[in-house]
């Protein structure tokens, strides 16, 4: 009666399971005391030890005077000869050597365990002993730590062998004399001493690359009794392999492939996993790897085949024709028991099937997705992600597909990678936008997901427009400026201003709508909503490209700045424009502010990755609709802003104006030699700087005064030097040398320069470092630096090229048909203009589709200068490839500078 | 003594417990004395400079001896407090040979008596003038008036010249604490 009562008051309870629950840390620490009782009751303070190390790993904070009070008085407890008690003293220790101070009063008593009889407590006294030895102390237990090393009790052994690991973070040198020993414990009867003491030899070698190929060498040599140790064998072998890269004829691939017949499973997985993994392997070293997985693909045991599959899977886009050589294997794994070796199965044949076989698999594979975690659920949309790409022509099944899947129950990641997909697919194929679209409307009906419903508004707003009837997603955005929470209210108030001002028809409804939000009672949903009302009576196109339809910029960051939607316009660097205006307001002068003096944001990576099929601007933008603004981390300083602050605080530069661009660095000599130096390109307005950062790698010299001379092409000046006043070994210096642009022809901006190094050389002392009173003029010829069309022109993104294009005008074009000779197909033509230019390719323009024979790209870019510079180059190929080149700017010079720097 | 007593000590059953910290400045020999206080076949022959502390177990005559033997390094002189607490007995060893360095052991000593945990107990302290057998070393009676023995009235101690090494000397102190916890107890 009395148990059935109690019982019911468990359930009740719910946590009675666990006797930690509910404990409380003073009261625990209270009752450590008990430790300095005597006679200690072993019992009682085990119980003890395990609510404080409960605690500690509950994550429950312990001051440090608290955790050093109980530290000490847990060290008396190593009067007790218990087994139990002292091995819980050693966890207790470990868990505590961070928290309570003092703590090396323990080392000796725990030397003494690790030196003593017990062999129950030797290798955990090791393991305690350097977990709470600092650097300093550790020369006085080395001497124990060599002899446990080589010790006969193989847990002994592996212990201190595993420690020195450890211990190898902190104090590498000191762990690097124990080299001895663990070779004497590699060539140990036991299995785990074995590997570890490879591991350690491993990790001592591992800067030193012939060291770690000579280890391997040897192991290979003579044969490891250990698995283990042949496992990590292989992966050392793969890395140095990588490394090497001098084909596969190596000793080391011989090796990895003799692994493939070892008795051991495990060594023959490895092998077999790191031979596909590597890159640029051929078909023939392919296959034995192969046939070792298939082979495993019909295993009795489960962990096999999951191996297998899961590895045929990683590899199946690498080698497609490999991997279909075990489609029999995985057609008989799909029906597999398991589901996960199942799905991987089955998205393994999707990746190398055919596309006849694409429906069938579908159909199989919907069967069970019910029974699968959202993990491998994310697999199989990857999957279809990468099968649409393949099969343009199958996108109706497989969006279907992936529209049921949205419809289903899943976690935010899930339906996260379905969208992804769905909107890659739309960009990756214009026949599949219309079908996507509507199934991205009808996901954004019922859509818990703030971040996801934003994203797809803004792709609405940017696709929706240009489809055949725009006036079908109104129904959809609209019902969101109705029924959602701020966030998603804004952005679709931006989608519904985009149709407004792009398709005239729709105009006067979507005022109507616009002008419900007006009283919205969110301020950034009122904000959008008047803003873009009132840009969008002005009926004027201009005004609309420039703030709608290119509303590229985020405007979270602008409610601080009056000139807000400016910078929409404009791509500047929100840093550069921060420091510009604050100048500006520190130094008030007659003239007005000059938004053109500000410098020019780089294109962020993610947007350069546009045309790779993810989705970079707009992903970001997306997500930064929400209002939880991720201003701070946008607003990071460029590599241009941290040149430009270096620039600016050179005396001889100040009269520049600011910077415009910096180029990468170009390397200006081999790698290996004397001196290396490389060059980035800064232009100014005017003006170009090469900066050349110098490093001496001679150890007995040091340079003074060190300049770069620089013989111009015909039209530039060289105005002054910088020079790097000492250059000692294997410190960087910087010299700049500063090169007027030519005045008179402001057309010729090209141009080439050779340079020589000069400097003073004094020899010095290798060790000391101090250098002889006399020195020689010395002078070291670099390559030379060419300067290109690319170091005028700054990337800047349009998003809508065609409003831009209009906006620009007519009054500067420049237009020019040239045929390309040397390259052969659109592709290279493209990328040849698009690295020729340093423009920013828009519209995704910079993707061919397959076998068209005509194509246009379109560039956009900012001239020195801050004149706007677009570029529409129409391709046709037929025996070259003729291009049809047509140059807009806001400014002559500038139009006819790039136009003539194609010739 | 009884003879319940005796048989209980015949059968090896029951022995008082006895808890005793040792302590001294680094090098004057603690551990060596408590190595040569243990059964022959538990010695270890090589001592080491005592990092922190350990604990040693001897038994001698009716008790059985559990001796935190403390490392007496400066650096790690302080803390020594975190074991005054339960201790029933302090040992003390001086290097009689280090003349230079008395002061020192002086200076630790009065700040061992100063201590919260010892001043209100009537602990025996047994000194150890220890390394005897070096030429320079002075004789028990000049060590305690260097160290101004005759100061501690509240507390019972004694002081005899030891040898660690060859064990001489270590039996009278160790006999002379066994009184004195005996006679404590009644």
């Amino acid at each position: 009666m009395l148990g059935l009562k109690r019982d019911k008051k468990d359930e009740e309870d719910g946590f009675s399971l666990n006797p930690f629950n509910n404990l409380e840390k003073t009261s625990v620490l209270q009752e450590a005391r008990t430790f300095n009782e005597t006679p200690i009751n072993p019992r009682k303070c085990c119980h003890i030890l395990t609510k404080v190390l409960y605690l500690i790993n509950q994550g429950e904070h312990i001051a440090t005077t608290e955790a050093t009070e109980t530290f000490f008085a847990m060290t008396k407890l190593f009067q007790s000869q218990d087994v139990t008690l002292r091995r819980m003293v050693y966890l207790t220790i470990k868990e505590m050597a961070d928290l309570a101070e003092d703590v090396i009063i323990v080392t000796s008593s725990l030397t003494k365990d690790m030196t003593g009889k017990e062999d129950m407590y030797r290798a955990a006294a090791i393991r305690a002993l350097c977990r709470i030895t600092d650097s300093t102390m550790l020369q006085s237990i080395e001497r124990y730590m060599k002899q446990a090393i080589v010790d006969r009790n193989p847990s002994v052994s592996s212990a201190a062998l595993t420690s020195s690991l450890h211990l190898m973070r902190s104090s590498g040198d000191v762990v690097k004399r124990w080299v001895n020993e663990a070779t004497e414990a590699a060539s140990s009867d036991n299995i785990m001493v074995q590997y570890h003491a490879v591991g350690v030899l491993y990790h001592i070698k591992k800067t030193d690359r012939l060291g770690v190929s000579k280890l391997v060498s040897k192991f290979t040599k003579q044969s490891l009794r250990s698995p283990y140790a042949y496992c990590l064998l292989i992966r050392i072998a793969t890395k140095l392999l990588e490394e090497e890269s001098d084909g596969r004829d190596s000793p080391l691939f011989d090796f990895i492939e003799t692994c493939l017949r070892h008795k051991s499973e495990l060594v023959i997985y490895e092998a077999a996993h790191a031979i596909v993994n590597m890159p640029n392997t051929s078909a023939r070293e392919l296959a034995p790897a192969i046939s070792v997985l298939q082979l495993f693909c019909s295993s009795p045991k489960p962990t096999l085949r999951f191996a297998a599959v899961r590895t045929l899977n990683k590899v199946a886009m690498k080698h497609p024709a490999a991997v279909a050589a075990c489609n029999l294997d995985l057609e008989n794994l799909i029906t597999d028991v398991n589901r996960s070796i199942a799905t991987l199965a089955i998205t393994t044949l999707l990746k190398t099937g055919s596309e006849s076989s694409v429906d069938r698999l579908m159909k199989q594979i919907s069967t069970f997705m019910s029974e699968i975690s959202d993990e491998f659920k994310i697999v199989v949309v990857q999957a279809i992600r990468s099968l649409c790409l393949k099969f343009p022509r199958k996108h109706g099944v497989l969006m279907n597909f992936l529209a049921s899947m949205l419809r289903d129950e899943g976690g935010f990641d899930y339906k996260r990678a379905i969208v992804d997909s769905l909107i890659g697919i739309i960009e990756e194929n214009p026949e599949a936008k219309e079908a996507g679209l509507a199934h991205l409307c009808e996901f954004i009906e019922d859509c818990e997901h703030t971040v996801l419903a934003t994203r797809i508004l803004h792709l609405l707003g940017r696709e929706g427009p240009r489809t055949p009837s725009p006036s079908k997603y109104i129904r959809f955005i609209y019902n969101r400026v109705i029924l959602e929470n701020a966030a998603v209210r804004a952005a679709a108030v931006s989608a519904l201003a985009k149709f407004g001002a792009h398709c005239e028809e729709l105009m006067p409804s979507v005022v109507v709508l616009l002008s419900r939000s007006l009283l919205d009672t969110d301020d950034e949903v009122r904000d959008r909503a008047t803003f873009y009302l009132n840009v969008l009576k002005q009926s004027n196109k201009a005004l609309n490209s420039a703030y709608i339809l290119n509303d590229c910029t985020q405007c979270k960051y602008n409610k601080a700045l009056n000139s807000a939607y400016i910078l929409n316009g404009l791509n500047v660097s929100v840093v550069g424009l921060e420091r510009a205006l604050h100048s500006y307001t520190q130094e008030p002068s007659e003239t007005q502010f000059d938004m053109k003096s500000v410098p020019l944001a780089t294109q962020p990576l993610a947007e350069q990755k546009a045309g790779a099929g993810l989705f970079g601007a707009e992903g970001q933008q997306g997500a930064e609709v929400t209002p939880t603004a991720k201003a701070p981390d946008k607003v990071a300083a460029t590599r241009q802003d941290i040149y430009a602050e270096q620039l600016a605080a050179v005396p001889e530069f100040q009269g520049l104006g600011p910077l415009f661009k910096s180029s990468a660095a170009v390397q200006l000599t081999e790698s290996e030699t004397e001196y290396v130096v490389r060059c980035i390109k800064h232009t100014f307005t005017n003006h170009i700087v090469f900066q050349f950062d110098c490093t001496n790698t001679l150890n007995d010299q040091i340079l003074e005064n060190v300049t770069v001379q620089m013989e111009p092409t015909e039209g530039f000046e060289v105005l002054s030097h910088v020079p790097a006043a000492s250059l000692p070994y294997g410190q960087p210096g910087i010299t700049y040398t500063c090169v007027a642009l030519p005045e008179e022809d402001p057309t010729s901006v090209i141009g080439t320069f050779s340079n020589t190094l000069k400097f003073l050389v004094k020899d010095c002392d290798p060790n000391t470092g101090e250098a002889d009173e006399e020195g020689y003029e010395d002078e070291y010829v670099l390559e030379d630096v060419e300067v290109t069309i690319s170091d005028h022109i700054q990337k800047v993104l349009k998003p809508n090229f065609a409003a831009s294009w209009d906006e620009v005008g007519e009054d500067y074009q420049m237009e020019d048909t040239y045929a390309l000779s040397t390259v052969k197909t659109l592709e290279d033509a493209v990328k040849n203009i698009v690295d020729h230019m340093g423009m920013q390719p828009c519209e995704r323009s910079d993707k061919v589709p397959a076998d068209k024979s005509a194509h246009t790209l379109f560039l956009a870019g900012v001239y020195r200068g801050g004149h706007d510079v677009l570029v529409r180059a129409r391709l046709a190929l037929d025996d070259g490839i003729t291009m049809q080149i047509t140059v807009r700017s806001t400014d002559e010079t500038a139009a006819e500078v790039i136009s003539a720097s194609v010739g | 003594m009884g003879f319940f007593d005796t048989l209980a000590r015949w059968l090896g059953m029951r022995k008082k417990e006895v808890n005793v910290i040792c302590v001294g400045l680094d090098n004057s020999g603690k551990t060596t004395i408590i190595n040569k206080l243990k059964p022959q076949n538990a010695q270890q022959s090589d001592i080491v400079p005592t990092i922190g502390f350990t604990v040693e177990k001897f038994a001698a005559a009716s008790l059985s001896f559990t001796v935190f033997d403390m490392s007496g390094q400066g650096r790690y002189r302080n803390l020594w407090e975190h074991y005054y607490k339960d201790a029933q007995a302090i040992i003390f060893v001086i290097d009689s040979s280090d003349k230079l360095r008395m002061v020192v052991a002086k200076d630790e000593l009065e700040q061992l008596l100063n201590n919260q945990d010892i001043l209100s107990k009537r602990i025996p302290i047994l000194f150890y003038a220890n390394k005897m057998d070096m030429q320079e070393s002075l004789s028990a009676v000049k060590v305690s008036q260097m160290m101004g023995l005759e100061a501690i009235k509240d507390k019972p101690w004694h002081i005899c010249a030891s040898n660690a090494i060859s064990g001489e000397g270590l039996d009278e102190g160790v006999e002379w604490v066994t009184d004195q916890i005996r006679s404590m107890k009644k």
